[in-house]
């Protein structure tokens, strides 16, 4: 088992804990420090092909994901504060206000 | 480079602007000097621009801007100011204004004040484009706006739902004309490359006819004036269309955008002097047109409705003019027929103000001496459209006639005699609306005859006005200051010797119709109502307007009405577009409906189904790939 | 020899950081209090940008502490302070699918991990010369421009969907 296999490894493991955890996990910040978690993950996969094969796409990609990951935290803490100004918890279960 | 002629043109749309945007809100005062002193100016500046083309001679050309650019063809906007033109512009801005000044009494108590007077000033503003414009585009502008401005004022009072109709039926039935006009312009731009209409003339009166030909594009271009000017089939919009207020049937139904079609053929008499069908389909709709629209207004009882009838019939009389190719006479009845017309309309319209809205003839009766003012000027109107000498229609109907007897481009003896018949009912039912409304004794009820009251003098003074024009009106030498332009047709040589005997005949025609009138309606009318027990028969056609609204409706509506009804309602909207729909979304509704079970709100679920789904994809790829 | 020892330190270091990493993240599924896991979420992450920095990639590694662990995750810790976080969530921090889920989960690695194993990798051409950030700029502003140039549009989206949100609040307030 080489390093590569590891660090591929460790990056898996990353992205199925933090999936893990946003299905266990109730507290809606917790869900979304799972969410970076997984993003991470996927970085390292990444960083780690790129530093491999010496090409520069893994890494724009790389740069590209932290854009999205500052934006999507920029928007969903605003509306976990929204949520959390109605009804008072960040009990995920407590949203199941778009129940079909 | 002068700009007068943008400036006639745009003075009505600034009154327009003003007082559509913000005449409601400043007051009737502002509406009334915006609505009337505009017009007043493009009034004045034609005679400015009239001087000019006097002294200067050749006609003014002012290019307003250039509309579009395609190639090499360039669509101008062209003013173009020569002297058909010129009289067209001064009757349209000089009976205009009167009639603005005649609205300002007759508006008056009516709450849409500042937006009838911002319609009008739309309506003089379109009208002028269309006969200043150089082009046939710019023309067919000028032509859909007027049309447009009079569908908006026709449906004035559009509270009235009657009243909203017969503005649809005045669009809907242009429409029909307005599809023959464009495929006449079509075929003319496509074989001239141009539509400037001096141009189109310059090639049909060149050496080599241009490839295309005249009679069609005449024919074509001659139904875009049957559906403007009222002409059988498309003449049903023209009695409806009285539903408006009385000084917009005066101006628009009567003494201007009528005659738009009479003003195209004579615009375009270059391709008429080549298209000899054509002239004679003119004539033969004209004819027709003026005999049995003067039968119909025989008989009508609506004050309007006689004048209304009774512009259709003149308006046919202008196209016999066109037809035999006497295109400065036709233009000469225009202007002495917007004089009288407008006259005759304004007179009525006083009569119902006086009535408070009572527009039935035999519910009036001796208003003579109650309106004495009213009462003349309609008097020498009616004598004016009757002919007798030397009112003006005399004039302009006498050179109809002649002409329509004697040109040799198509004049004859039976033409002259249908046309001479048509002038004697023109003669009858003009007395007979006179002494069924003035004079005889008074049928009014008590409560109608204790209101009557002269009008004011805004209304008063304008109709004394156009009194003096159509009592002098023919002694303005239209065809001769048009001679350059649309010279008269050449007469037979042999038929010369009776030309005064014939002007004698209509003399004692004019004089006939008056006598009859007396006969039947003086004194109780008595004679008329056995005279209508008699020939009930044909007095129940008449009345009907031959039925032909009844048999459009039979044979155009109801054949429309159940296509529309069993093919595209039932099968193509219901069978085929609501069923494929409703197909769809029920379909849709049901999937919907189960998989909306799975939405269950939790996020922990969603996001748990979310990493079953991706182990079973990895699975699946993993033994697959 | 020196080097031979320096790479074999390199690769320890990178071993002991996955491991601590890893600790990192499963420490983040059971700790109650959320400052406790975001301290452990950036303790990850900083094990990843030393990661980042022993395989040579500097810049992302610089990134990683500047973006990640001070940006975002101080706007995380800022919000955990806001908010009293002691309720249901705190009593009961697991939901009902936490055992089909570490199942799942489970299934997922060792798919994963099964995948990595049998994976055939072949280190491409110039493996060895590591790019630096002179290349990586200027791939990224001459090739990748288009996708530079639409995370601009992401970010004025999310600054309009954030006003919408405040003013979506502020009715809340009435």
């Amino acid at each position: 088992m080489d390093r590569l296999q590891i660090l591929l490894l460790l990056a898996m493991a990353l992205f199925a804990v933090g999936l893990l955890g946003v299905i266990i996990r109730r507290n809606l910040l917790v869900m979304l420090m799972c969410m970076e978690l997984m993003l991470n993950g996927v970085n390292l996969s990444l960083v780690t092909f790129a530093q491999q094969t010496g090409t520069e796409a893994g890494a724009v990609l790389v740069f590209l994901i932290f854009v999205v990951a500052a934006a999507e935290i920029a928007i969903a803490i605003p509306i976990v504060l929204l949520l959390v100004q109605g009804k008072r918890t960040l009990d995920a279960d407590a949203y199941t206000d778009l129940k079909g | 480079m002068t700009t007068v002629l943008t400036l006639i043109v745009l003075a009505p749309l600034a009154g327009f602007m003003l007082n559509g945007l913000i005449g409601a809100r400043l007051g009737n005062r502002f509406v009334g000097v915006v609505g009337c002193g505009l017009p007043l100016a493009a009034f004045a500046l034609t005679l400015v621009s009239f001087r000019a083309l006097e002294t200067g001679g050749a006609p003014l050309i002012e290019t307003f801007y250039t509309w579009a650019r395609i190639g090499p063809r360039v669509f101008d906007v062209e003013f173009y100011f020569d002297r058909l033109s010129a009289v067209m512009t001064l009757i349209v801005t000089g009976v205009g204004t009167l009639i603005h000044v005649y609205s300002l009494g007759y508006m008056k108590e009516d709450k849409g004040y500042a937006r009838y007077f911002a319609y009008l000033n739309l309506f003089l503003f379109f009208m002028l484009l269309l006969v200043l414009g150089r082009s046939l585009l710019v023309l067919f502008v000028g032509w859909e706006g007027v049309g447009l401005a009079s569908y908006l004022l026709i449906g004035f009072w559009f509270e009235d739902p009657e009243k909203a109709r017969a503005g649809k039926k005045a669009f809907v039935v242009n429409r029909i004309g307005d599809a023959g006009f464009l495929l006449g312009m079509f075929l003319l731009f496509w074989a001239l490359g141009t539509l400037d209409m001096d141009r189109i003339n310059a090639a049909f009166n060149g050496a080599a006819l241009p490839a295309v030909s005249a009679s069609l594009v005449g024919i074509l271009l001659f139904i875009g004036a049957t559906g403007k000017s009222a002409q059988i089939p498309l003449h049903v919009w023209l009695p409806d269309a009285m539903a408006g207020p009385t000084p917009v049937s005066a101006l628009i139904h009567a003494a201007t955008m009528v005659t738009a079609g009479v003003y195209l053929v004579a615009r375009m008499s270059g391709i008429y002097l080549h298209a000899e069908v054509a002239s004679q389909v003119v004539t033969t709709i004209g004819l027709v047109t003026a005999f049995f629209a003067a039968t119909i207004a025989v008989v009508q009882t609506d004050i309007k409705k006689v004048l209304a009838y009774s512009t259709v019939s003149q308006l046919g009389f202008m196209f016999v003019a066109l037809g035999v190719g006497a295109y400065g006479v036709a233009i000469f009845h225009v202007t002495t027929h917007a004089f009288f017309k407008a006259c005759l309309f304004l007179g009525a319209g006083s009569v119902i103000h006086a009535l408070g809205g009572e527009q039935d003839i035999r519910k009036m009766g001796g208003l003579a001496r109650r309106i004495p003012v009213t009462f003349v000027t309609f008097v020498v109107a009616t004598a004016a459209i009757a002919g007798i000498p030397p009112l003006a229609g005399f004039f302009s109907k006498d050179e109809i006639l002649w002409f329509a007897f004697a040109s040799s481009r198509g004049g004859a003896p039976l033409l002259w005699l249908v046309a001479t018949l048509t002038a004697l009912l023109t003669s009858f039912y003009m007395f007979r609306l006179v002494w069924r409304t003035f004079l005889g004794a008074s049928r009014m009820d008590e409560k109608t005859a204790h209101h009557v009251h002269e009008s004011p003098w805004s209304m008063g003074g304008v109709l004394v006005v156009l009194a003096m024009l159509s009592a002098i009106g023919g002694f303005i030498a239209v065809p001769h200051y048009l001679e350059a332009l649309l010279p008269a047709p050449p007469v037979e040589q042999a038929l010369h010797h009776l030309e005064t005997p014939l002007l004698v005949l209509s003399v004692v025609v004019a004089f006939a119709g008056l006598a009859a009138a007396a006969f039947l309606y003086g004194g109780t009318a008595a004679r008329a109502a056995r005279m209508e027990a008699r020939f009930a028969g044909l007095h129940r056609i008449l009345t009907h307007k031959y039925y032909i609204d009844e048999i459009y409706e039979r044979c155009l509506g109801g054949p429309l009405v159940w296509i529309s009804e069993h093919v595209f309602l039932r099968t193509g909207d219901r069978l085929l577009l609501d069923g494929t729909l409703n197909g769809m979304a029920g379909l849709a509704q049901r999937v919907a409906g189960g998989l909306s079970r799975l939405q269950s709100g939790s996020l922990h679920r969603y996001a748990f189904l979310v990493l079953a789904g991706a182990v079973a994809c990895l699975a699946w790829s993993l033994s697959h790939v | 020899m020196i080097d031979t020892l320096l790479t074999g330190l390199d690769n320890l270091l990178i071993y002991v950081f996955a491991l601590s990493a890893l600790v990192g993240a499963l420490m983040m599924l059971v700790l109650r209090h959320p400052m406790q896991v975001a301290m452990a979420l950036i303790s990850t992450m900083v094990f990843l940008g030393g990661i980042y920095g022993l395989l040579g990639v500097h810049f992302v590694a610089a990134f990683q502490v500047l973006i990640y662990v001070s940006a975002v995750m101080v706007f995380m810790v800022f919000v955990i302070m806001l908010l009293d976080v002691r309720d249901a969530s705190y009593a009961h921090r697991f939901s009902r699918w936490r055992y089909p889920a570490v199942a799942v989960a489970a299934l997922l690695l060792g798919t994963l991990g099964y995948a990595v194993w049998q994976g055939v990798f072949v280190p491409a051409a110039g493996s060895d010369a590591a790019f630096g950030l002179r290349e990586f700029a200027a791939a990224f502003l001459s090739e990748y421009w288009l996708q530079f140039e639409l995370t601009s549009v992401l970010l004025v989206a999310v600054v309009v969907a954030a006003l919408a949100v405040l003013r979506e609040g502020r009715r809340h307030r009435g």
